[in-house]
């Protein structure tokens, strides 16, 4: 027995302990990552841009703002989507009006909302979805905007003064729009797109893909059944359903990144938001943006105060300030993406407002219908669209 | 030594405590959440308490999914020891004075976030990345289609739960007395023999420890199915998260969530149990 022991090599193995108390630290590393990386990876129902569009160099010098402000606070909190604003933007506010701001960012409107609805997350200003304003105002989320204080109310389009969701504009002011509709590479596909139905085409079966949110989904196949986008007649959404689900065989992916995965090549025909494809064309120029035949939708981001803000002078400043016709220009310059203001027309890049992918003509416009909070009835669509994600 | 029945009370509060504030307490109020439903705006109303989101939860339509999740956890468990034994075998046995050094290497990717990894893949396995520019090069038909399939979910996983399967086993691995295989030799085993009755066997609870570490957070990962896979590869995880942040229906989602946890706790709990009695002995 010694001998054997003699004739191993004196090794000491690492014993369990000191073995567990390693893998105890890095495993508390390794088990959270996934789920801080997941948090950041969330689903993002509103469309995030990420790339800088060509800015023409609009100046970020703001025309002066006439009305006689009171003094404003020292700073503002602003808590919006990242890549969502013009570069120079926020600079130029904190020199105009000698206010500090933190900017911070939010992945996902669930993100945001789950923020805003503690009542004290010490953010003025946010910038939601028009969706989600009346179940705002309702839950006491947001308070009503001093509009003396924001005379650039003026330079908004006729169109988007007194939306549905928000009578008078007493809560919010409309930042960017966006329409939803159909992305292709023509590169890859030689047919004219028109319609909806190039989604359910067999010949793409592995190359399409379509976003992952559950108002969009059903948006797409329940206006190419003919039905109103806001329907809560159940048989109208299990036709709707049905549609879906012959669809989903021949899907690659649902995803909110629909610029990632435009540009990879991966997939040739996409549900996409359309200022995204502006992006894509940047990495693929072949890809191009369509809003169907038979309708699409369209949707907007607003500014709103939130309740208890610590700030709210400033606050009402600050949307003053975004709603300027410069401010707004270099705005859309920069992401990209179509305000509301029909001042800033003048200042924006000819090259994005000929673009049809970002600013459609507006009997194209009229056509597309808008996604409405449906309040209780929301769990009729969002139970259609977890059978369909979770069927075979 | 007195047992002081006191000073051990007191030395297992902490960890009793930590369970209870971390364990305990969050399952609990899931279990509360789940018994509620979905108000308009997406928060939870408490008028209707029942257990109709489990009756829902158990719905045939979630059977894909729970399919689809199991298949993903057993394939990565399975591929994640396969891989990993001989990985640990090697370094246990020829490692040397650098062994410390190459579980170090082993553990090493833990310091990239697991998000960024699984991009890694992803531009891996695209039509055009790595792999399918490699194949055509060589002239080979067509790009064959990778990501967003059951092949990439079950690499990434793979991938990423490797380091938990390596540690136990090599630990386990380690602590085998190579006498013992010296002792199956001397007395006419085979090699291949020597390992399937005593290696094999001796190692095992090693293999237990690797398979629990691997297959329960596999059967809650969500974010590799995700990014990897497909409009075909939902989890039972993936599930729960439309739930919560799309959907936005809690109530459920927690039931699902529930499920899923007391699932894997009872698995666990036998599994361990088996190592207890079976093994250990």
């Amino acid at each position: 027995m010694s001998q054997i022991h003699r004739l191993q090599p004196s090794r000491r193995p690492l014993s369990r302990r000191t073995m567990l108390r390693g893998m105890a630290g890095f495993g508390a590393a390794a088990a959270l990552g996934p789920t801080l990386a997941a948090c950041a990876a969330g689903a993002t129902p509103s469309p995030s841009s990420a790339g800088a569009s060509p800015s023409a160099g609009a100046s970020a010098a703001a025309s002066a703002s006439p009305t006689p402000v009171p003094t404003p606070e020292s700073e503002l909190f602003v808590y919006n989507w990242a890549d969502y604003i013009g570069e120079e933007t926020i600079g130029a506010f904190e020199d105009k009006y000698g206010i500090k701001v933190t900017y911070s960012f939010f992945s996902s409107a669930e993100e945001m909302s789950a923020k805003i609805s503690t009542g004290n997350s010490g953010f003025d200003v946010t910038f939601p979805t028009s969706t989600y304003i009346k179940g705002y105002i309702e839950q006491d989320f947001i308070q009503p905007l001093d509009l003396s204080l924001i005379p650039n109310a003026v330079n908004l389009a006729a169109e988007w003064v007194d939306p549905g969701y928000d009578p008078g504009n007493k809560y919010s002011m409309p930042y960017m729009w966006w329409t939803t509709g159909v992305a292709y590479d023509t590169a890859q596909i030689e047919d004219e797109l028109t319609s909806w139905s190039a989604l359910w085409d067999e010949r793409w079966k592995g190359k399409m893909a379509m976003l992952d949110d559950v108002r969009e989904v059903f948006a797409a196949a329940l206006i190419r059944l003919g039905y109103d986008i806001n329907t809560t007649d159940d048989a109208q959404l299990d036709e709707a359903l049905a549609l879906l689900q012959q669809q989903k065989p021949l899907l690659r992916t649902y995803t909110t990144d629909d610029i990632g995965v435009l540009s990879t090549g991966d997939v040739w025909v996409m549900h996409a938001w359309g200022a995204d494809v502006y992006q894509v064309q940047e990495e693929r120029d072949t890809v191009v943006y369509y809003i169907p035949e038979e309708g699409g939708v369209r949707g907007s981001d607003t500014m709103v105060l939130l309740a208890n803000a610590p700030h709210p002078v400033a606050a009402n400043l600050f949307i003053d300030f975004m709603l300027d016709a410069q401010i707004a220009a270099a705005n859309t310059n920069y992401i990209g993406y179509m305000g509301p203001n029909e001042a800033a027309k003048e200042f924006i890049d000819p090259a994005i407002l000929e673009d049809p992918t970002v600013n459609p003509d507006s009997a194209l416009v009229a056509k597309l219908q808008e996604i409405l909070d449906l309040g209780e009835d929301e769990v009729k669509y969002t139970e259609r669209y977890t059978k369909l994600r979770s069927g075979a | 030594m007195k047992r002081d029945r006191t000073r051990d009370a007191v030395l297992l509060v902490p960890g009793l405590a930590w369970l209870l504030l971390f364990f305990a307490v969050p399952l609990a109020i899931i279990f509360v959440v789940s018994l509620g439903h979905r108000d308009q705006y997406g928060g939870v109303l408490f008028d209707r308490i029942g257990l109709e989101n489990y009756l829902r939860a158990l719905e045939p339509d979630f059977l894909p999914t729970v399919a689809n999740s199991l298949k993903y956890a057993f394939a990565t468990t399975f591929f994640s020891i396969v891989i990993a034994y001989p990985i640990a075998y090697w370094i246990s046995r020829y490692g040397g004075r650098r062994k410390a050094l190459l579980i170090v290497l082993v553990m090493l990717p833990f310091w990239t976030s697991w998000v960024i990894r699984t991009y890694a893949w992803m531009i891996i396995l695209r039509d055009n990345g790595v792999v399918n520019s490699v194949l055509g090069a060589f002239g080979l038909p067509g790009p064959i289609q990778l990501l967003n399939t059951d092949l990439a979910v079950i690499l990434g996983m793979t991938y990423g739960f490797l380091p938990f399967a390596i540690l136990p086993l090599y630990v386990s691995i380690d602590r085998l007395d190579p006498a013992l295989v010296q002792a199956a030799r001397d007395l006419y085993a085979s090699g291949r023999s020597a390992f399937f009755h005593v290696t094999l066997p001796l190692t095992m609870p090693g293999i237990i420890a690797a398979a629990l570490l691997t297959f329960i957070p596999a059967i809650g990962d969500f974010v590799t199915p995700d990014l990897l896979g497909g409009a075909q590869t939902t989890t039972i995880a993936k599930i729960v998260q439309t739930l919560f942040l799309s959907a936005r229906d809690w109530p459920f989602g927690a039931a699902l969530g529930f499920l899923l946890i007391v699932v894997t706790i009872v698995g666990t709990v036998a599994g361990l149990r088996f190592l207890r009695r079976e093994v250990i002995g």
